[in-house]
């Protein structure tokens, strides 16, 4: 008796999330960057999850190769505070 | 004896949803890392964050070394500006160099085999195949600190996840130009 109540609780549960899941994944494919290639009518779970860790692998492939620029340039010349100053003026 | 104090809240609606009655916003803190503030606060931490690399590693002469600490810091400070409600940044912040340890022992460990024959001998019918499940645990191996989370909250964590490292990707690029014209200023009158 316990263990029908608890199945149905865990249907039920299930179907809420299933939505909430759906509802996210629309979400998430609309960040990647071919959201507007995508016809929005329905959402394959698989796809979205695939493109998702292939962008966030992309995403650090960036982060990678710009920081080893980043360390390049600083090996040739160090951040003086007077640059510091400039860059900082420069980006507000 | 009585049960009274879980369900005092009628306005939620939801009959199972005990933890979701608080957090209500979850739109919002996505839209925040496209903002110019956020960039320009991150950029100055970063630029902060990476003259301390300059300065402590003077010695070490390998550029992979050397780009990794900037990658470390640049993480680090992705992190911070999360504000730590996000488990990703709380994850990076909590420790960075023992998960990476962890994860090129797993990596050593299983071959690349082992996912189908997995895949093979699962013939019970779930509701989700098989692929989908594997496709979500990649996925929680690249957001840090989100190995064993529901599908829910992965998808949450990834998604703001993505527009953090969005940001970083723009902060860190246009430090890099402005390094470069100023390298080059600076090299022209000799």
């Amino acid at each position: 008796m316990s263990s029908r109540r608890s199945r149905s609780r865990q249907m039920s549960s299930s179907r809420i999330t299933d939505e909430q899941i759906n509802d996210l994944l629309t979400k998430l494919q609309a960040v990647l960057p071919e959201a507007h290639l995508r016809s929005t009518d329905r959402v394959s779970a698989a796809k979205v999850l695939q493109d998702t860790c292939n962008y966030i692998r992309s995403l650090h492939r960036e982060v990678d190769d710009l920081s080893e620029r980043l360390s390049e340039l600083l090996a040739n010349n160090d951040i003086n505070s007077a640059q510091a100053a400039i860059i900082r003026s420069l980006l507000r | 004896m009585a049960i009274s104090n879980a369900e005092g809240d009628p306005a939620t609606g939801n009959e199972g949803g005990g933890e979701r009655k608080r957090k209500r916003r979850a739109d919002p803190p996505v839209a925040k890392w496209r903002t110019e503030g956020e960039q320009k606060t991150y950029s100055s931490k970063l630029i902060e964050a990476i003259r301390r690399v300059r300065r402590s590693s003077a010695a070490a002469a390998t550029d992979h070394s050397r780009s990794r600490a900037v990658r470390a810091a640049a993480d680090r400070a992705l992190a911070v500006a999360g504000r730590g409600r996000t488990r990703w940044s709380r994850a990076i912040l909590s420790g960075r160099k023992l998960k990476l340890w962890v994860r090129a022992r797993a990596c050593r460990r299983k071959p690349l085999g082992s996912i189908t024959a997995a895949s093979a001998s699962h013939t019970t019918p779930k509701s989700k195949p098989p692929t989908l499940e594997r496709k979500a645990r990649v996925l929680g191996r690249l957001v840090p600190g989100c190995r064993k989370l529901p599908l829910l909250t992965l998808l949450e964590e990834a998604s703001d996840y993505i527009a953090a490292l969005e940001m970083q990707v723009r902060a860190m690029s246009a430090i890099a130009e402005i390094l470069s014209a100023a390298g080059a200023a600076t090299a022209e009158p000799m």
